[in-house]
């Protein structure tokens, strides 16, 4: 029992994968193609046909003859060639048809009318010539039949249906005969034919499935066979292209090497655990380890003991975020002890699956530069400390002496004092800008902006610079057509700006004369404009005059002062504060320095 | 503002040319009662003695600077009350917070104009309390 169950469930298995088999090969045989090919063998096989029916039409013209059915005969044997020349001009017109594919069911329906024809040429011959013929022409023509039906079957049997009417054709009005001949044999052996006319169809059905699973077969094995090729192509490209992808791969590989190896900044490749695997060699010149001494051990030994700690923190929170760091001054000991400062850029190389693989550090020493930049803070700090104590007791004394607190001075040494002051004055001054220089170009000027009206702004700095402007008997005048308006700026340092304009308009003017100062609407923003009746600036001089240390003529600086830095601090506040600064010549001489600052909305 | 005028200054510094001068100055100039002294290390003896009005310190000393002698001069009762002005060549915007944090009254910046110097200490002294 258990072995039968056993066997059955084997069997289902064994047929359930079967048909999964043949429904894939179903599904892969293109179905135009496998009929296309039934119809193909259904045509070779026509000269088959065409000859035995030919020739048995023949042999059956001669044995029948001479009797008074005689003419009845030939007219038969006319319509057998007939039918044989049609059956023929089939074959050649089918042989030549260029479309034996899209068009195979048209073909199979000629080739079934055929099939009828030449069945029916037979079932001509019973139904005519039977009930007249001699007992041995009956039995010699019964044969015939048998045998024409027979014939069929191997004829036909890519298309049973095909089969089954020609044999139809024959049997049919022979069944029919028999079966009213008035003879009680006769009606038995009628009832045999459909008999055999089933068994014979059954033959012919079965042979066509076989026949059919047969190209079915073929096909999808020549599919499978395609298939193949085509995915063993796809596979060949692939490969060729894998292999191209490999020699681009190994080829950048070796060029970054190259780059790592001859660059001037240090290249240390590690792994997660802070182990190094590989160094370049401005690593090995910049830390004096050979690459053997590093490579293999932590890269901890670059780092020195007292950062370890805060070093782990930095080097945790790199692998949890695995994203690239620039920037990280680290204190890193070189083999003889000495500290050098290094500014790291850290990039985590990470896989497909996100995991960190090693981690490339650049280190770029910085220790020279740092000291360069201690060094000139210190000079600045020397600067404006060192220089100023002693500017003090100078400007201090002579400013007692010349402001006559000590009593009446001899009129010659007072005019001595007087320019000493002054010049003591204009080295001050020159710190002072270099100061400023400095501060701005190094981005430590922070201003301290405030919303004011222009015209105060202008008003408050000819006040501040009226005694200048007294000196040089140079006269201030303002004319504004922007009252009211208001810039959002720094105060104190629009103030040097405009001290600056103001200054240098009164020194550059004729004595007498009078500075113009304008204020106006330009667009969105404020321009103020100083305007002086000077000699207007040299063509040389143009291109570089808001550039440091410039003035037209050094001899004007010795005479009127000024450090030649003016200009050059104007234009990089006014700047800071989102203006512009510029200069045109005046129609008829002279020259108009501006600036123009945003116009604030208060 | 304090009831009585500004006599009595307090001014220590080690360079010794400025000195001279601010002496100068405020006695000619302004009128007032001036007590220098050179050694920051010593200058609490001497306010403790001469009882100043106000308190100059220079910001930048050897030994000792503006900055700390101010910090120990808070830790006295007979100076803490002291309104102190600190004189100074470095005048940066840190500079100054620092100053202001650590309770200064002013500060004046060098180089000064010995002519309007005691001014500027009076304008001081009008501010305090």
């Amino acid at each position: 029992m258990n072995h039968s169950t056993t066997a059955n469930g084997n069997g289902s298995t064994l047929s359930s994968s079967t048909d999964a088999v043949e429904a894939e090969i179903r599904d892969r045989a293109d179905p135009r193609q496998v009929l296309a090919d039934r119809v193909a063998q259904l045509y070779r096989q026509m000269p088959i046909a065409i000859g035995a029916t030919f020739i048995a039409g023949a042999i059956a013209t001669f044995e029948l003859q001479g009797r008074w059915l005689t003419q009845l005969v030939l007219i038969w044997w006319v319509i057998v060639v007939l039918f044989t020349l049609a059956a023929s001009t089939l074959l050649v017109v089918y042989r030549r048809s260029p479309d034996k594919l899209a068009s195979a069911p048209q073909w199979l329906r000629w080739l079934a009318i055929a099939a009828l024809g030449n069945g029916a040429s037979w079932g001509l011959a019973g139904g005519v010539f039977f009930r007249s013929l001699s007992d041995e022409q009956q039995v010699f023509l019964a044969f015939l039949f048998a045998g024409m039906a027979s014939v069929g079957i191997p004829v036909y049997a890519a298309s049973w249906p095909i089969f089954a009417l020609y044999a139809a054709g024959i049997l049919f009005p022979f069944f029919y005969v028999l079966l009213t001949f008035g003879n009680r044999l006769f009606v038995e052996i009628a009832l045999l034919v459909p008999l055999f006319y089933a068994i014979n169809v059954a033959i012919a059905y079965r042979l066509t499935q076989v026949f059919h699973s047969g190209y079915r077969l073929r096909h999808a094995y020549g599919k499978l066979t395609e298939d193949h090729r085509v995915l063993n192509q796809r596979l060949e490209r692939q490969l060729v292209e894998l292999e191209e992808a490999r020699r681009q791969v190994e080829a950048s590989g070796r060029k970054l090497a190259l780059f790592a190896e001859r660059a001037p900044i240090a290249v240390l490749e590690l792994q997660p655990d802070g182990t190094v695997t590989e160094v370049n060699h401005a690593a090995e010149i910049l830390f004096g380890y050979a690459a053997a001494e590093l490579v293999g051990g932590s890269v901890k030994k670059l780092v020195r003991a007292e950062f370890h700690g805060e070093f782990d923190r930095t080097w945790d929170s790199l692998l949890t975020t695995r994203e690239s760091v620039a920037g990280m001054k680290i204190r890193n000991p070189r083999r003889d002890g000495v500290d050098l400062i290094c500014e790291w850029t850290v990039t985590p190389l990470v896989n497909f699956r996100a995991e960190v693989i090693a981690v490339i550090a650049q280190g770029r020493d910085i220790t020279a530069q740092l000291e360069a930049e201690r060094m000139k803070k210190e000079f600045t700090s020397t600067l404006s400390h060192e220089l100023r104590t002693p500017l003090t007791s100078i400007i201090g004394s002579l400013q007692l002496i010349n402001s006559g607190v000590m009593g009446e001075v001899e009129k010659d040494i007072a005019e001595l004092s007087m320019v000493a002051e002054r010049n003591a004055q204009r080295l001050l001054d020159l710190i002072n800008d270099i100061l400023d220089i400095e501060k701005i170009e190094s981005g430590k000027l922070t201003l301290e902006p405030e919303t004011m009206p222009v015209d105060e702004l202008v008003r408050e700095a000819m006040l501040l610079n009226k005694g200048f402007g007294d000196r040089f008997k140079v006269r201030f005048e303002a004319r504004g057509g922007a009252a009211g308006r208001t810039v959002h700026a720094d105060r104190k340092r629009l103030l040097q700006v405009m001290t600056n304009l103001l200054s240098n308009a009164a020194k550059f003017s004729p004595e007498g004369g009078v500075v113009d100062i304008s204020t106006d609407e330009a667009g969105p923003s404020v321009r103020v404009a100083v305007h002086d009746r000077g000699s207007g600036i040299p063509e040389a001089f143009r291109a570089r005059i808001f550039g440091r240390f410039t003035q037209a003529d050094s001899t004007a600086t010795r005479q009127k002062g000024g450090t030649g830095l003016g200009l050059a601090i104007c234009k990089r506040l006014v700047e800071l504060m989102e203006g512009r600064i510029g200069f045109d010549d005046r129609a008829g001489g002279g020259t108009t320095f501006w600036f123009e600052l945003p116009r604030s909305s208060a | 503002m304090p009831e009585r005028p500004l006599i009595r200054i307090c001014y220590v510094e080690d360079d010794e040319d400025i000195q001279r001068i601010v002496r100068m100055s405020l006695e000619r100039v302004g009128k007032m009662t001036v007590a220098v002294v050179s050694d920051p290390t010593r200058a609490i003896e001497t306010m403790a003695e001469f009882k100043p009005d106000m308190v100059m310190l220079d910001w930048m000393m050897p030994v000792l600077d503006g900055p700390a002698l101010f910090r120990q001069m808070k830790l006295r009762p007979d100076t803490n009350a002291l309104p102190v002005v600190f004189i100074t060549a470095k005048a940066s915007q840190r500079d100054l917070d620092e100053l202001k944090t650590l309770g200064a009254a002013g500060t004046i910046s060098k180089p000064f104009s010995a002519k309007d110097l005691p001014d500027q200490l009076r304008a001081i002294w009008a501010k305090l309390p």
